[in-house]
Protein backbone atom coordinates (compact mmCIF):
# COMPACT_ATOMS: atom_id res chain seq x y z
CA UNK A 1 0.00 0.00 0.00
CA UNK A 2 0.87 3.62 -0.93
CA UNK A 3 0.02 7.07 -0.04
CA UNK A 4 0.95 10.69 -0.25
CA UNK A 5 -0.37 13.28 2.02
CA UNK A 6 0.09 17.00 1.09
CA UNK A 7 -0.16 20.13 3.52
CA UNK A 8 -1.07 23.01 0.89
CA UNK A 9 0.12 26.42 1.93
CA UNK A 10 -2.74 29.17 1.77
CA UNK A 11 -2.83 32.63 1.37
CA UNK A 12 -6.67 34.32 2.41
CA UNK A 13 -6.05 38.34 1.31
CA UNK A 14 -5.61 40.19 4.46
CA UNK A 15 -4.61 37.59 6.73
CA UNK A 16 -1.54 36.69 8.41
CA UNK A 17 0.14 33.62 9.50
CA UNK A 18 -1.98 33.54 13.05
CA UNK A 19 -5.06 33.34 11.11
CA UNK A 20 -3.91 30.22 9.34
CA UNK A 21 -5.49 27.58 11.64
CA UNK A 22 -8.76 28.86 12.09
CA UNK A 23 -8.75 29.93 8.20
CA UNK A 24 -7.48 26.12 7.54
CA UNK A 25 -10.45 25.16 9.14
CA UNK A 26 -12.97 27.13 7.78
CA UNK A 27 -11.46 26.09 3.94
CA UNK A 28 -12.01 22.28 5.05
CA UNK A 29 -15.46 22.83 6.47
CA UNK A 30 -16.47 24.39 3.02
CA UNK A 31 -16.09 20.68 1.29
CA UNK A 32 -19.11 20.67 -0.59
CA UNK A 33 -19.37 16.92 -1.46
CA UNK A 34 -20.79 14.07 0.56
CA UNK A 35 -17.96 13.52 3.60
CA UNK A 36 -18.00 11.65 7.13
CA UNK A 37 -16.85 13.59 10.52
CA UNK A 38 -15.06 11.68 13.60
CA UNK A 39 -11.92 11.20 12.92
CA UNK A 40 -10.62 9.00 15.78
CA UNK A 41 -7.51 10.73 16.67
CA UNK A 42 -6.57 7.63 19.50
CA UNK A 43 -5.68 5.41 16.88
CA UNK A 44 -2.59 7.47 16.20
CA UNK A 45 0.94 7.69 17.67
CA UNK A 46 3.01 10.02 16.09
CA UNK A 47 5.09 9.76 19.11
CA UNK A 48 6.19 6.21 19.11
CA UNK A 49 9.53 5.40 17.08
CA UNK A 50 11.14 2.73 15.01
CA UNK A 51 13.93 2.07 17.63
CA UNK A 52 11.50 0.69 20.00
CA UNK A 53 10.88 3.58 22.23
CA UNK A 54 8.12 6.51 22.63
CA UNK A 55 9.27 9.91 23.30
CA UNK A 56 7.46 12.66 25.67
CA UNK A 57 7.07 15.45 23.50
CA UNK A 58 7.87 16.27 19.32
CA UNK A 59 9.67 19.50 19.14
CA UNK A 60 8.28 22.56 18.13
CA UNK A 61 9.43 25.23 15.81
CA UNK A 62 9.93 28.12 18.68
CA UNK A 63 9.15 30.87 15.83
CA UNK A 64 6.18 29.03 14.83
CA UNK A 65 5.03 28.76 18.65
CA UNK A 66 4.36 32.46 18.90
CA UNK A 67 1.03 31.70 17.16
CA UNK A 68 -0.30 28.88 20.20
CA UNK A 69 0.34 31.37 22.80
CA UNK A 70 -2.67 34.14 21.43
CA UNK A 71 -5.71 32.17 23.30
CA UNK A 72 -6.43 30.92 19.62
CA UNK A 73 -7.70 27.53 19.36
CA UNK A 74 -5.09 24.83 19.82
CA UNK A 75 -3.37 23.00 16.16
CA UNK A 76 -4.67 20.18 17.73
CA UNK A 77 -7.75 20.18 18.93
CA UNK A 78 -10.33 17.84 17.27
CA UNK A 79 -13.27 20.61 16.03
CA UNK A 80 -10.27 22.67 15.11
CA UNK A 81 -8.49 19.84 13.40
CA UNK A 82 -12.39 19.81 11.58
CA UNK A 83 -11.19 15.39 9.96
CA UNK A 84 -13.72 15.17 6.37
CA UNK A 85 -13.12 11.83 5.22
CA UNK A 86 -14.17 11.67 1.66
CA UNK A 87 -16.26 9.38 -0.51
CA UNK A 88 -13.04 8.49 -2.25
CA UNK A 89 -11.60 7.11 0.91
CA UNK A 90 -9.28 10.48 1.34
CA UNK A 91 -8.68 12.37 4.45
CA UNK A 92 -9.33 16.16 4.61
CA UNK A 93 -8.52 17.88 7.22
CA UNK A 94 -6.63 21.12 9.21
CA UNK A 95 -2.72 20.09 9.96
CA UNK A 96 -1.43 22.94 11.75
CA UNK A 97 -2.59 25.86 9.59
CA UNK A 98 -2.90 23.47 6.55
CA UNK A 99 -5.01 22.30 4.75
CA UNK A 100 -3.90 18.52 3.97
CA UNK A 101 -5.10 16.56 1.52
CA UNK A 102 -4.34 12.87 2.44
CA UNK A 103 -4.56 10.31 -0.36
CA UNK A 104 -6.76 6.94 -0.19
CA UNK A 105 -4.58 4.10 0.27
CA UNK A 106 -3.31 2.92 -3.25
CA UNK A 107 -1.81 -0.09 -4.79
CA UNK A 108 -0.93 0.88 -8.31
CA UNK A 109 1.22 4.19 -8.82
CA UNK A 110 -1.45 5.48 -11.82
CA UNK A 111 -4.02 5.40 -8.94
CA UNK A 112 -2.22 6.87 -6.64
CA UNK A 113 -1.26 10.15 -9.44
CA UNK A 114 -5.09 10.45 -10.16
CA UNK A 115 -5.73 10.49 -6.06
CA UNK A 116 -2.98 12.88 -5.15
CA UNK A 117 -3.95 14.93 -8.29
CA UNK A 118 -7.28 15.00 -7.60
CA UNK A 119 -6.29 16.29 -3.93
CA UNK A 120 -5.46 19.59 -6.17
CA UNK A 121 -8.71 19.92 -7.27
CA UNK A 122 -10.57 19.54 -4.07
CA UNK A 123 -8.68 22.30 -2.31
CA UNK A 124 -9.44 24.44 -5.82
CA UNK A 125 -13.03 23.94 -5.10
CA UNK A 126 -12.94 24.52 -1.61
CA UNK A 127 -10.92 28.13 -2.20
CA UNK A 128 -13.42 28.90 -4.63
CA UNK A 129 -16.18 28.30 -1.49
CA UNK A 130 -14.35 30.37 0.34
CA UNK A 131 -13.99 33.11 -2.32
CA UNK A 132 -17.99 33.08 -2.82
CA UNK A 133 -18.28 34.08 0.48
CA UNK A 134 -15.43 36.74 0.61
CA UNK A 135 -16.20 40.91 -0.16
CA UNK A 136 -15.69 40.68 -3.64
CA UNK A 137 -12.17 40.14 -5.75
CA UNK A 138 -10.87 38.75 -2.14
CA UNK A 139 -8.34 36.11 -3.04
CA UNK A 140 -7.77 32.43 -1.75
CA UNK A 141 -4.82 30.85 -3.06
CA UNK A 142 -3.35 27.47 -2.29
CA UNK A 143 0.05 26.04 -3.30
CA UNK A 144 1.16 22.68 -3.36
CA UNK A 145 4.05 23.29 -2.42
CA UNK A 146 6.85 23.59 0.70
CA UNK A 147 7.82 26.49 1.67
CA UNK A 148 7.00 30.36 2.15
CA UNK A 149 10.77 31.84 1.28
CA UNK A 150 10.71 32.62 5.17
CA UNK A 151 11.54 29.49 7.06
CA UNK A 152 8.61 28.08 7.40
CA UNK A 153 8.24 24.64 5.91
CA UNK A 154 4.95 21.96 5.37
CA UNK A 155 5.19 18.73 4.39
CA UNK A 156 4.69 16.15 1.47
CA UNK A 157 4.74 13.17 2.77
CA UNK A 158 5.11 9.49 1.49
CA UNK A 159 3.79 6.14 2.93
CA UNK A 160 4.93 3.12 2.09
CA UNK A 161 3.56 -0.33 3.82
CA UNK A 162 7.06 -2.54 4.26
CA UNK A 163 8.45 -5.56 5.87
CA UNK A 164 8.86 -5.34 9.36
CA UNK A 165 11.87 -7.83 8.76
CA UNK A 166 14.20 -5.52 7.97
CA UNK A 167 16.71 -4.67 10.67
CA UNK A 168 15.96 -0.65 11.13
CA UNK A 169 19.12 0.58 11.07
CA UNK A 170 19.76 -1.82 7.74
CA UNK A 171 17.23 0.06 5.93
CA UNK A 172 18.06 3.74 7.56
CA UNK A 173 21.81 2.78 6.18
CA UNK A 174 20.47 1.71 3.02
CA UNK A 175 17.99 4.40 2.31
CA UNK A 176 20.09 7.23 3.40
CA UNK A 177 21.90 7.99 0.12
CA UNK A 178 18.95 6.97 -1.65
CA UNK A 179 17.13 9.76 -0.31
CA UNK A 180 19.62 12.18 -0.36
CA UNK A 181 20.44 11.46 -4.05
CA UNK A 182 16.39 11.41 -5.57
CA UNK A 183 15.93 15.10 -5.49
CA UNK A 184 17.48 15.34 -8.60
CA UNK A 185 14.45 13.17 -9.96
CA UNK A 186 12.24 14.88 -7.51
CA UNK A 187 12.70 17.96 -6.61
CA UNK A 188 10.54 20.87 -7.22
CA UNK A 189 13.06 23.58 -7.31
CA UNK A 190 13.50 26.96 -5.47
CA UNK A 191 14.92 30.45 -5.41
CA UNK A 192 17.09 31.02 -2.58
CA UNK A 193 18.15 28.90 0.48
CA UNK A 194 16.36 29.40 4.00
CA UNK A 195 17.46 28.51 7.63
CA UNK A 196 14.44 26.61 9.48
CA UNK A 197 12.49 28.77 11.66
CA UNK A 198 14.35 32.11 10.81
CA UNK A 199 10.98 34.32 9.79
CA UNK A 200 13.52 35.68 7.53
CA UNK A 201 13.61 36.24 4.04
CA UNK A 202 15.24 33.25 1.68
CA UNK A 203 19.13 34.60 0.37
CA UNK A 204 21.08 33.79 -2.30
CA UNK A 205 20.43 34.44 -6.17
CA UNK A 206 20.90 31.10 -7.68
CA UNK A 207 18.24 28.05 -7.66
CA UNK A 208 18.06 25.00 -6.10
CA UNK A 209 16.53 21.22 -6.84
CA UNK A 210 14.90 21.22 -3.72
CA UNK A 211 12.05 23.04 -1.53
CA UNK A 212 12.69 20.67 1.21
CA UNK A 213 16.34 20.16 1.89
CA UNK A 214 17.37 23.38 3.66
CA UNK A 215 15.38 21.88 6.58
CA UNK A 216 16.48 18.77 7.34
CA UNK A 217 19.08 19.16 10.62
CA UNK A 218 19.70 15.38 11.70
CA UNK A 219 19.45 11.73 10.21
CA UNK A 220 17.02 10.18 11.90
CA UNK A 221 14.05 10.77 13.76
CA UNK A 222 10.67 10.95 15.17
CA UNK A 223 10.06 14.87 14.59
CA UNK A 224 8.79 16.06 12.13
CA UNK A 225 7.58 19.88 12.71
CA UNK A 226 11.30 20.79 13.94
CA UNK A 227 15.10 19.75 13.69
CA UNK A 228 13.73 17.46 10.68
CA UNK A 229 15.50 14.06 9.46
CA UNK A 230 15.57 13.03 6.53
CA UNK A 231 14.07 9.50 7.28
CA UNK A 232 11.17 10.06 9.56
CA UNK A 233 11.49 6.95 12.82
CA UNK A 234 7.90 7.12 13.22
CA UNK A 235 5.98 3.80 14.29
CA UNK A 236 2.74 4.23 13.08
CA UNK A 237 1.49 1.08 10.75
CA UNK A 238 -1.93 1.19 10.63
CA UNK A 239 -1.93 -2.75 10.84
CA UNK A 240 -0.49 -5.67 11.68
CA UNK A 241 2.90 -3.79 13.51
CA UNK A 242 4.26 -7.46 14.21
CA UNK A 243 4.74 -7.98 10.27
CA UNK A 244 4.76 -4.19 8.78
CA UNK A 245 6.24 -1.06 8.75
CA UNK A 246 4.59 2.04 7.57
CA UNK A 247 7.87 3.75 6.49
CA UNK A 248 6.68 7.87 6.78
CA UNK A 249 8.32 9.53 4.23
CA UNK A 250 8.98 13.59 4.79
CA UNK A 251 11.40 14.46 2.81
CA UNK A 252 10.11 15.11 -0.49
CA UNK A 253 8.75 17.75 -2.02
CA UNK A 254 5.73 18.18 -3.45
CA UNK A 255 5.40 17.66 -7.03
CA UNK A 256 2.49 18.79 -10.00
CA UNK A 257 4.65 16.91 -12.65
CA UNK A 258 3.21 13.75 -13.01
CA UNK A 259 6.27 11.77 -14.09
CA UNK A 260 8.08 13.26 -10.93
CA UNK A 261 5.35 11.39 -8.40
CA UNK A 262 5.90 8.42 -10.77
CA UNK A 263 9.58 8.04 -10.12
CA UNK A 264 9.38 9.50 -6.87
CA UNK A 265 6.67 6.98 -5.40
CA UNK A 266 7.79 4.07 -8.12
CA UNK A 267 11.74 4.24 -7.26
CA UNK A 268 11.11 4.43 -3.70
CA UNK A 269 8.82 1.30 -3.68
CA UNK A 270 11.95 -0.74 -5.32
CA UNK A 271 14.03 0.42 -3.38
CA UNK A 272 12.10 -0.62 -0.26
CA UNK A 273 11.53 -4.16 -2.20
CA UNK A 274 15.15 -4.40 -2.88
CA UNK A 275 15.47 -4.19 1.19
CA UNK A 276 12.98 -6.67 1.85
CA UNK A 277 14.71 -8.91 -0.22
CA UNK A 278 17.56 -8.74 1.68
CA UNK A 279 19.68 -6.54 -1.20
CA UNK A 280 21.88 -3.49 1.18
CA UNK A 281 24.04 -0.44 -0.23
CA UNK A 282 26.36 -0.49 2.16
CA UNK A 283 29.35 0.75 0.02
CA UNK A 284 26.99 3.53 -0.94
CA UNK A 285 27.06 5.70 2.46
CA UNK A 286 27.70 8.76 2.49
CA UNK A 287 30.17 11.15 4.88
CA UNK A 288 27.73 13.44 5.85
CA UNK A 289 24.05 13.08 4.76
CA UNK A 290 22.87 15.87 6.51
CA UNK A 291 25.56 18.22 4.47
CA UNK A 292 25.21 16.49 1.57
CA UNK A 293 21.55 16.77 0.67
CA UNK A 294 21.64 20.62 0.97
CA UNK A 295 25.19 20.09 -1.00
CA UNK A 296 23.10 18.49 -3.59
CA UNK A 297 19.99 20.90 -3.93
CA UNK A 298 21.90 24.21 -4.46
CA UNK A 299 24.40 22.78 -6.34
CA UNK A 300 24.52 25.32 -9.11
CA UNK A 301 26.84 23.42 -11.48
CA UNK A 302 24.35 20.25 -11.16
CA UNK A 303 27.33 17.90 -10.99
CA UNK A 304 25.96 16.54 -7.40
CA UNK A 305 29.02 15.45 -6.37
CA UNK A 306 29.54 14.34 -2.57
CA UNK A 307 32.01 12.91 -0.07
CA UNK A 308 31.95 9.01 0.22
CA UNK A 309 32.09 7.93 3.80
CA UNK A 310 34.82 4.64 2.76
CA UNK A 311 36.72 8.05 1.40
CA UNK A 312 36.80 9.60 -2.56
CA UNK A 313 33.52 11.24 -4.00
CA UNK A 314 30.85 9.92 -5.95
CA UNK A 315 27.78 11.90 -8.26
CA UNK A 316 24.32 11.48 -6.92
CA UNK A 317 23.67 10.16 -10.65
CA UNK A 318 25.86 7.39 -9.87
CA UNK A 319 24.34 6.84 -6.57
CA UNK A 320 21.15 6.46 -8.46
CA UNK A 321 21.62 4.15 -11.07
CA UNK A 322 23.50 1.84 -8.33
CA UNK A 323 19.93 1.59 -6.72
CA UNK A 324 18.58 1.30 -10.38
CA UNK A 325 20.82 -1.37 -11.47
CA UNK A 326 20.09 -3.66 -8.24
CA UNK A 327 16.95 -2.92 -9.20
CA UNK A 328 16.38 -3.83 -12.53
CA UNK A 329 18.87 -7.31 -12.16
CA UNK A 330 16.11 -8.58 -9.90
CA UNK A 331 12.58 -7.17 -10.63
CA UNK A 332 12.80 -6.68 -14.64
CA UNK A 333 9.53 -8.32 -15.89
CA UNK A 334 7.58 -8.40 -12.50
CA UNK A 335 4.86 -6.49 -13.53
CA UNK A 336 4.43 -3.81 -15.69
CA UNK A 337 4.55 -1.14 -13.24
CA UNK A 338 7.82 -2.43 -12.20
CA UNK A 339 9.26 -1.97 -15.92
CA UNK A 340 7.34 1.38 -16.28
CA UNK A 341 9.40 2.63 -13.30
CA UNK A 342 13.19 1.13 -14.31
CA UNK A 343 12.54 1.87 -17.74
CA UNK A 344 11.61 5.84 -16.72
CA UNK A 345 14.16 5.64 -13.91
CA UNK A 346 17.25 5.02 -16.51
CA UNK A 347 15.67 7.75 -19.47
CA UNK A 348 15.55 10.53 -16.74
CA UNK A 349 19.17 9.72 -15.50
CA UNK A 350 20.61 9.38 -18.93
CA UNK A 351 18.94 12.88 -19.55
CA UNK A 352 20.31 14.30 -16.19
CA UNK A 353 23.86 13.19 -16.92
CA UNK A 354 23.74 14.33 -20.84
CA UNK A 355 21.53 17.23 -21.07
CA UNK A 356 19.05 17.91 -17.89
CA UNK A 357 16.97 20.81 -19.59
CA UNK A 358 15.56 18.10 -22.04
CA UNK A 359 13.47 17.46 -18.61
CA UNK A 360 11.52 20.62 -19.02
CA UNK A 361 8.67 18.35 -20.00
CA UNK A 362 8.79 15.26 -17.04
CA UNK A 363 10.38 17.22 -13.62
CA UNK A 364 9.07 19.84 -11.53
CA UNK A 365 12.59 21.31 -10.66
CA UNK A 366 13.65 21.42 -14.38
CA UNK A 367 9.97 22.52 -15.94
CA UNK A 368 10.07 25.61 -13.02
CA UNK A 369 13.86 25.97 -13.94
CA UNK A 370 13.33 26.74 -17.86
CA UNK A 371 9.86 28.51 -17.21
CA UNK A 372 11.56 31.13 -14.91
CA UNK A 373 15.01 31.12 -16.66
CA UNK A 374 13.32 32.39 -19.96
CA UNK A 375 11.33 35.51 -18.43
CA UNK A 376 14.38 36.02 -16.07
CA UNK A 377 17.11 36.57 -18.93
CA UNK A 378 14.05 38.69 -20.93
CA UNK A 379 13.52 40.69 -18.60
CA UNK A 380 17.26 40.65 -17.12
CA UNK A 381 16.48 40.01 -13.62
CA UNK A 382 18.27 38.23 -10.93
CA UNK A 383 17.05 35.10 -9.26
CA UNK A 384 16.03 36.68 -5.92
CA UNK A 385 14.36 39.37 -7.69
CA UNK A 386 10.61 39.41 -5.84
CA UNK A 387 9.35 38.84 -8.71
CA UNK A 388 10.98 35.69 -9.56
CA UNK A 389 10.53 34.65 -5.81
CA UNK A 390 6.16 35.47 -6.98
CA UNK A 391 6.79 33.24 -9.86
CA UNK A 392 8.43 30.57 -7.99
CA UNK A 393 5.43 30.47 -5.94
CA UNK A 394 2.63 30.59 -8.65
CA UNK A 395 4.18 27.76 -10.08
CA UNK A 396 2.72 25.78 -7.55
CA UNK A 397 -0.80 27.46 -7.39
CA UNK A 398 -3.56 24.62 -7.41
CA UNK A 399 -5.59 27.59 -10.20
CA UNK A 400 -6.27 26.04 -13.16
CA UNK A 401 -6.46 29.45 -14.20
CA UNK A 402 -3.72 30.84 -12.40
CA UNK A 403 -0.83 28.40 -11.50
CA UNK A 404 1.86 28.26 -13.74
CA UNK A 405 1.97 24.24 -13.61
CA UNK A 406 -1.35 24.17 -15.02
CA UNK A 407 0.02 26.45 -17.51
CA UNK A 408 2.12 24.30 -18.68
CA UNK A 409 0.33 21.66 -18.25
CA UNK A 410 -2.54 23.69 -20.70
CA UNK A 411 0.18 23.99 -23.22
CA UNK A 412 0.62 20.86 -24.03
CA UNK A 413 4.54 21.27 -22.77
CA UNK A 414 4.41 18.12 -20.01
CA UNK A 415 3.88 14.56 -20.30
CA UNK A 416 0.84 13.18 -18.60
CA UNK A 417 0.38 10.14 -16.99
CA UNK A 418 -3.14 10.04 -16.18
CA UNK A 419 -5.85 11.63 -17.93
CA UNK A 420 -7.99 14.43 -16.90
CA UNK A 421 -11.72 12.22 -16.59
CA UNK A 422 -8.86 9.54 -14.16
CA UNK A 423 -7.86 13.17 -12.01
CA UNK A 424 -12.31 13.88 -11.64
CA UNK A 425 -13.35 10.34 -10.68
CA UNK A 426 -10.76 10.16 -8.10
CA UNK A 427 -11.96 12.88 -6.52
CA UNK A 428 -15.18 11.38 -5.23
CA UNK A 429 -14.38 7.59 -6.45
CA UNK A 430 -12.05 5.10 -4.56
CA UNK A 431 -9.00 3.67 -6.16
CA UNK A 432 -10.77 0.34 -7.57
CA UNK A 433 -7.61 -2.05 -6.64
CA UNK A 434 -7.46 -0.75 -3.30
CA UNK A 435 -9.55 -2.97 -0.78
CA UNK A 436 -9.80 -0.31 2.48
CA UNK A 437 -10.54 2.91 0.42
CA UNK A 438 -13.11 1.18 -1.24
CA UNK A 439 -14.75 0.17 2.03
CA UNK A 440 -14.28 3.20 3.68
CA UNK A 441 -16.01 5.00 0.80
CA UNK A 442 -18.59 3.40 -0.21
CA UNK A 443 -19.56 3.74 3.80
CA UNK A 444 -19.25 7.31 3.19
CA UNK A 445 -20.82 7.65 0.62
CA UNK A 446 -23.95 5.51 0.99
CA UNK A 447 -24.11 6.17 5.14
CA UNK A 448 -22.18 9.08 6.48
CA UNK A 449 -24.46 10.42 8.92
CA UNK A 450 -24.00 6.97 10.47
CA UNK A 451 -20.26 7.15 10.47
CA UNK A 452 -19.13 7.59 14.44
CA UNK A 453 -15.48 6.98 14.60
CA UNK A 454 -13.02 6.25 11.39
CA UNK A 455 -9.59 5.92 11.23
CA UNK A 456 -6.66 4.66 8.82
CA UNK A 457 -7.63 1.00 10.32
CA UNK A 458 -10.69 0.67 11.13
CA UNK A 459 -14.38 2.48 10.95
CA UNK A 460 -17.73 2.83 13.63
CA UNK A 461 -20.84 2.79 12.08
CA UNK A 462 -24.11 3.60 14.32
CA UNK A 463 -27.58 2.48 13.19
CA UNK A 464 -30.32 2.14 15.93
CA UNK A 465 -28.00 2.70 18.83
CA UNK A 466 -26.05 0.05 18.03
CA UNK A 467 -21.98 0.60 17.00
CA UNK A 468 -20.35 -2.04 14.82
CA UNK A 469 -16.60 -1.24 13.72
CA UNK A 470 -14.51 -2.14 9.94
CA UNK A 471 -11.74 -3.75 11.12
CA UNK A 472 -9.78 -2.75 7.68
CA UNK A 473 -6.64 -5.63 8.82
CA UNK A 474 -9.68 -8.28 7.77
CA UNK A 475 -10.63 -6.06 4.49
CA UNK A 476 -7.09 -6.12 3.01
CA UNK A 477 -7.06 -9.35 1.25
CA UNK A 478 -10.58 -8.96 -0.38
CA UNK A 479 -10.97 -8.65 -3.46
CA UNK A 480 -11.64 -5.01 -4.08
CA UNK A 481 -14.15 -5.48 -7.27
CA UNK A 482 -16.65 -8.40 -5.39
CA UNK A 483 -16.11 -5.51 -2.63
CA UNK A 484 -17.19 -2.77 -4.58
CA UNK A 485 -20.52 -4.70 -6.11
CA UNK A 486 -21.36 -6.07 -2.99
CA UNK A 487 -21.59 -2.89 -0.64
CA UNK A 488 -22.68 -0.81 -2.92
CA UNK A 489 -25.90 -2.85 -3.42
CA UNK A 490 -26.43 -2.29 0.20
CA UNK A 491 -29.14 0.11 1.67
CA UNK A 492 -28.40 -0.03 5.54
CA UNK A 493 -25.32 -0.23 7.81
CA UNK A 494 -26.51 -3.78 8.80
CA UNK A 495 -26.98 -4.87 5.41
CA UNK A 496 -23.51 -3.53 4.63
CA UNK A 497 -21.77 -5.21 7.71
CA UNK A 498 -23.84 -8.49 6.71
CA UNK A 499 -22.78 -7.96 3.06
CA UNK A 500 -18.98 -7.73 4.43
CA UNK A 501 -18.54 -9.81 7.14
CA UNK A 502 -20.15 -12.32 4.57
CA UNK A 503 -17.08 -11.77 2.58
CA UNK A 504 -14.91 -11.90 5.38
CA UNK A 505 -15.80 -15.17 6.28
CA UNK A 506 -15.55 -16.16 2.76
CA UNK A 507 -12.00 -15.49 2.64
CA UNK A 508 -11.29 -16.29 6.08
CA UNK A 509 -9.92 -12.64 6.81
CA UNK A 510 -12.87 -12.71 9.73
CA UNK A 511 -10.66 -15.02 11.90
CA UNK A 512 -7.77 -12.20 11.76
CA UNK A 513 -8.04 -10.71 15.37
CA UNK A 514 -7.70 -7.36 15.65
CA UNK A 515 -6.42 -4.35 18.63
CA UNK A 516 -8.07 -0.96 18.72
CA UNK A 517 -4.67 0.26 16.55
CA UNK A 518 -6.39 -1.67 13.59
CA UNK A 519 -3.54 -3.81 13.72
CA UNK A 520 -3.53 -7.52 14.69
CA UNK B 1 9.72 42.52 -22.90
CA UNK B 2 10.56 40.23 -25.50
CA UNK B 3 8.14 37.49 -26.33
CA UNK B 4 9.13 34.04 -24.30
CA UNK B 5 10.28 31.39 -26.82
CA UNK B 6 10.77 27.65 -25.24
CA UNK B 7 13.72 25.38 -26.65
CA UNK B 8 11.50 22.82 -29.09
CA UNK B 9 12.71 19.92 -27.42
CA UNK B 10 9.28 21.17 -24.32
CA UNK B 11 7.05 20.37 -27.12
CA UNK B 12 8.76 17.68 -29.21
CA UNK B 13 6.11 14.73 -29.80
CA UNK B 14 7.03 11.73 -27.10
CA UNK B 15 8.33 8.47 -28.58
CA UNK B 16 5.71 5.63 -28.90
CA UNK B 17 8.38 3.60 -27.26
CA UNK B 18 7.63 5.71 -24.27
CA UNK B 19 6.44 3.42 -21.33
CA UNK B 20 4.52 6.07 -19.96
CA UNK B 21 2.79 6.06 -23.71
CA UNK B 22 1.95 2.48 -23.45
CA UNK B 23 -1.93 1.81 -22.85
CA UNK B 24 -1.98 0.30 -19.47
CA UNK B 25 -3.34 -2.98 -18.43
CA UNK B 26 -4.97 -1.67 -15.41
CA UNK B 27 -1.40 -1.65 -13.59
CA UNK B 28 1.30 0.36 -15.44
CA UNK B 29 0.92 3.88 -16.58
CA UNK B 30 -1.60 4.63 -19.32
CA UNK B 31 -2.16 7.13 -22.12
CA UNK B 32 -1.64 10.39 -21.37
CA UNK B 33 -4.07 13.75 -21.75
CA UNK B 34 -2.22 16.68 -23.28
CA UNK B 35 -4.35 19.48 -23.43
CA UNK B 36 -3.46 21.94 -26.63
CA UNK B 37 -3.10 25.69 -25.88
CA UNK B 38 -5.65 27.70 -24.83
CA UNK B 39 -5.97 31.21 -25.69
CA UNK B 40 -3.76 33.14 -23.47
CA UNK B 41 -0.01 31.81 -23.15
CA UNK B 42 1.89 31.16 -20.26
CA UNK B 43 3.67 34.67 -20.61
CA UNK B 44 0.45 36.22 -20.02
CA UNK B 45 -0.20 34.04 -17.39
CA UNK B 46 3.11 35.12 -15.75
CA UNK B 47 2.81 38.83 -16.25
CA UNK B 48 -0.30 38.79 -14.52
CA UNK B 49 1.50 37.37 -11.20
CA UNK B 50 1.94 40.64 -8.18
CA UNK B 51 5.35 41.05 -8.06
CA UNK B 52 4.86 41.26 -3.96
CA UNK B 53 2.86 37.80 -3.33
CA UNK B 54 6.17 35.85 -1.75
CA UNK B 55 6.53 38.84 0.09
CA UNK B 56 2.98 38.46 1.74
CA UNK B 57 3.37 34.64 1.88
CA UNK B 58 3.83 33.77 4.83
CA UNK B 59 2.84 30.23 6.33
CA UNK B 60 2.67 28.25 9.81
CA UNK B 61 5.70 25.36 10.18
CA UNK B 62 4.10 22.28 9.59
CA UNK B 63 5.30 18.63 9.39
Amino acid sequence: MIGIETEYGIYVEGKGAQDLVAEATHLVKLYPGVAATGWNYKNEHPRRDMRGFTVDHLSIDPTDAQFEQTNRPHSTDVEVRSDRVLTSGARLYNDHGHPEFSTPECRTLQELIAQDRAGERVMQLCAEKRMSRMSEGGLVALYKNNTDYHGASYGTHESYLTGRGVPFEELLQSVLPFFVTRQIITGSGKIGMEQSGSGSEATGNFYQLSQRSDFFTTIASVDTLYNRPIVNTRDEPHTDPRKFRRLHVICGDANLCETSTFLKVGTTLLTLRLLEAGWRAKEMSLRDPVNAIKQISRDEKRKWIVDRLSGGTIGAVDIQRFYLAAARERFTGLSPDTDAVLTEWERVLNALESDWLSLADSLDWVAKYALLSEFREAEGLPWNDSTMRSLDLEYHNVDPEAGLYYGLEQEGRVRRIVTEEEIVAAMTTPPAASPRPVVRGIAVRKFAPSVSSVSWGEMTLNENGQSRVVRMTRVDDLDPTKLTETLSATTTPSSFFSSLEQLEREAGTDKIPVDENGGA
Amino acid sequence: MQEMKFDDRLTRPMPTSDPLRKQGDGDGPSKPDVKRPETRNILDRMKRVDPDQAKRYRQRSGQ
